[in-house]
């Protein structure tokens, strides 16, 4: 009964959209892809969020604990603790727990009494304080009880867990790939959607006007595609953006915190539409012979509106597949790069940057240098087996019905 | 055919020609001049020294002028001086575009003996376990950062077991056979070589099996078996014969990502060829070795595309040239 059903569904006409998905889906590892795409694009999304809930900050510093293994707890810097102590001091009247403990004598030296709490929590390690206010709290006055257990709560919050372990500067490893995902992916995601709209723009002009235009523009798209690309974009980020935008309306570019990203994506874009165009052009020379547009063009459509409505609608699909397959490559392009050390630049991490150190402390911190690595092939092969997905699904060919 | 051989010559020519004049002025673009280093090294310049030192370099005229003198120096003959190393240019470049010849050769070899087995196996094995796996390799060789297929490759089989050294082109050894040497030569290359025909692999495995299935599917294969032909016949000089036609191109044109790879590859390990020289010289701002390197990488590589073309009219008679 129920192949019937089928049977008889598949008699009924399908939307394409329908098509496509159902081809797509039969496409296992590109699914798959899709997944791990989406898992990441949704630490993207909610790195600030991880890192509020871990209380791990991918800029912070641990200068003493250095390359230490996954899985270490370890206290933070006395720099970060003192800050702490300080935020503690502020946000409440704590006269009272401080006189209350300068009376215990828990030093063995003399101190000021504002320096108290400062000196408590430098002298000695979280874990051994914690340890003295557990005895403490079941002697002390019954109004202290409130503000003890507050100091023992910060206490106990000047260890951090690190599951990956930290870097060489003590950070932890975990929440700055969280956030290398976020630039990592990013520039990825940016770069091959911008890289498609001007091989859509070079690849539409020469398509449809053909001559001389498309001449032209295809001779200078061949041109840059028979360059080795990543010895070009090595030359090119190598210079100063200061050099070239000092004194134009673009210096703000410069001056902005973010200025290598954009730097990048701006260099990736300008090497990576080749594909898209060539792909557009081709499509198009196809397309615009057909009687559909010969009609349109009968019935008076002027060039914008036949681009517009008629020719851009049937070449999206093999843009899709070329623009997804360009995220991989950009972000193995700015991998690259950064890992040179010119392209993403430190403090903002990438996962090719943190590869930049990890290559000479490969023997004493491994990790280092295997997981951003990981998460970068993940990804790329991620986008790599959707981008095969999608040009299994939309080709003609392919399509069983 | 000659014709046809001239007017590419001549696009490739006017590429360079444009290429050069862009890469100049991007050198312009660097941070730091000649000059802005001489103010560091002494800290008792003077104004008037710093203007009559720029004058003498150059520096005071537009980029269009400096790059007219710079090319026609080129042009004569003169490659230049290489402010990091002290000596010509020639002298450093002729050395490392040999080590960079042999990396990426040994690399296209490696790539090619084992990506188009794999590639015709899988074609032929489609759909089952054995073409999966195949696929994975192949994805994961696209989708690799060479980098760190390279850092990989020393964490395992330089430091975790020490067979291989973890960088360089060769030991620094007087008495050497020129047995030993070559051999010292070659363990040095084992590491940049694997890590730099990963990439290709990927590529090669990926169009083999494309052109494979392509050409398995054409009517002079079921020809072929109806004629009673067998099986590693039809495989070998009716399949692989007509699959091998685009390959040839791809793998000439893919000289151009063993050249980029290399780059990487060569920095990773300290393998002393054109690609690190390109990089170690743009970071030290040793100017003229770096427009010579870049130069040269990428006639190189613009050639091999000249030379795909006429390939490409060789493996498939049907193909002339207007």
């Amino acid at each position: 009964m129920s192949g019937e059903a089928a049977r008889r569904r598949q008699l009924q006409a399908q939307p394409m959209w329908r098509i496509l998905l159902e081809q797509f889906l039969e496409h296992r590892m590109a699914v798959a892809g899709l997944g791990v795409i989406l898992l990441f694009l949704g630490v993207a999304l909610f790195a600030p969020a991880i890192s509020a809930l871990t209380g791990l900050d991918p800029n912070r510093q641990n200068i003493f604990n250095r390359y230490q293994p996954p899985g270490s707890h370890l206290d933070l810097s006395t720099r970060e603790r003192e800050l702490r102590v300080q935020h503690f001091m502020q946000t409440a009247e704590r006269q009272a727990l401080v006189t209350h403990l300068m009376g215990l004598d828990l030093l063995g030296f003399a101190v000021a009494e504002e320096d108290l709490l400062h000196e408590l929590v430098t002298q000695y390690t979280p874990l051994e304080l914690t340890g003295r206010l557990a005895t403490l709290a079941p002697v002390a006055p019954g109004e202290l009880q409130g503000d003890l257990a507050a100091f023992a709560r910060l206490v106990a919050g000047l260890r951090s867990f690190h599951l990956l372990g930290t870097d060489e500067l003590g950070r932890d490893v975990l929440i700055r790939l969280v956030y290398g995902t976020r630039v990592s992916v990013g520039v990825g995601l940016m770069v091959a959607l911008v890289a498609g709209l001007i091989g859509l723009l070079v690849g539409s002009l020469a398509g449809y006007y053909g001559g001389r235009i498309d001449a032209v523009l295809m001779r200078f798209t061949d041109a840059l595609l028979s360059l080795p690309i990543l010895v070009v974009l090595i030359v090119v980020s190598a210079i100063d953006l200061g050099k070239l935008l000092g004194d134009t309306p673009f210096s703000f570019i410069v001056e902005s915190r973010h200025e290598s990203i954009i730097k990048m994506v701006l260099i990736l874009c300008l090497f990576s539409w080749m594909q898209a165009a060539r792909l557009v052009r081709g499509s198009i020379l196809s397309i615009k012979e057909q009687e559909f547009v010969l009609a349109a063009r009968v019935l008076g459509a002027r060039d914008r509106s036949v681009i517009g409505a008629h020719i851009i609608p049937n070449v999206i699909a093999p843009l899709l597949v070329a623009v997804t397959l360009g995220i991989g490559n950009a972000i193995l392009f700015e991998a690259a790069l950064s890992f040179l050390g010119l392209g993403i630049q430190p403090p903002v991490p990438s996962w090719g940057n943190m590869l930049n150190n990890a290559q000479e402390m490969v023997q004493h911190a491994p990790t280092l240098a295997i997981l951003p690595g990981l998460l970068i092939l993940f990804t790329v092969i991620s986008f790599n087996y959707v981008g095969d997905g999608l040009r299994d699904a939309i080709d003609p060919r392919s399509i069983r019905r | 055919m000659t014709a046809f051989i001239l007017r590419r010559l001549a696009q490739t020519i006017v590429v360079i020609l444009l290429l050069s004049f862009f890469c100049y002025l991007l050198m312009t673009l660097m941070p730091g001049d000649p000059v802005d280093e001489m103010i560091m090294a002494n800290p008792e310049i003077t104004a008037a020294d710093i203007d009559r030192l720029r004058a003498l370099h150059g520096l005071d005229q537009p980029v269009y002028a400096r790059y007219w003198n710079w090319a026609s120096t080129i042009l004569a003959g003169d490659l230049g001086y290489s402010r990091t190393y002290r000596v010509p240019v020639t002298e450093i470049l002729g050395p490392r575009l040999l080590n960079t010849f042999i990396l990426a050769g040994a690399a296209l070899l490696l790539a090619l003996v084992v990506a188009i087995p794999l590639g015709v196996w899988a074609a032929l094995r489609r759909n089952t376990m054995a073409d999966y796996l195949i696929n994975l390799v192949a994805f994961a060789g696209i989708s690799v950062p060479s980098f760190w297929i390279a850092i990989v490759l020393i964490l395992v089989f330089a430091v975790q077991i020490p067979i291989f050294p973890a960088g360089g082109t060769g030991s620094i050894a007087l008495d050497m056979t020129p047995w030993e040497a070559l051999r010292d030569r070659l363990w040095y290359l084992v590491l940049p070589v694997l890590s730099l025909s990963f990439l290709s692999i990927g590529t090669y495995v990926r169009y083999t099996r494309a052109a494979m299935l392509e050409a398995m599917s054409s009517d002079y294969i079921r020809t072929a078996r109806a004629k009673g032909l067998s099986a590693p016949r039809i495989y070998l000089m009716h399949g692989f014969r007509n699959a091998l036609i685009p390959l040839i191109t791809i793998t000439a044109l893919s000289f151009s990502t063993l050249f980029s790879g290399a780059i990487i590859t060569e920095t990773v390990f300290a393998y002393r060829g054109v690609g690190q020289l390109v990089f170690q010289s743009i970071q030290g701002n040793d100017f003229n070795v770096a427009m010579v390197a870049f130069m040269i990488s990428v006639s190189m590589v613009l050639l091999m595309n000249l030379v795909a073309d006429l390939l490409y009219g060789v493996a498939d008679p049907r193909i002339t040239y207007q």
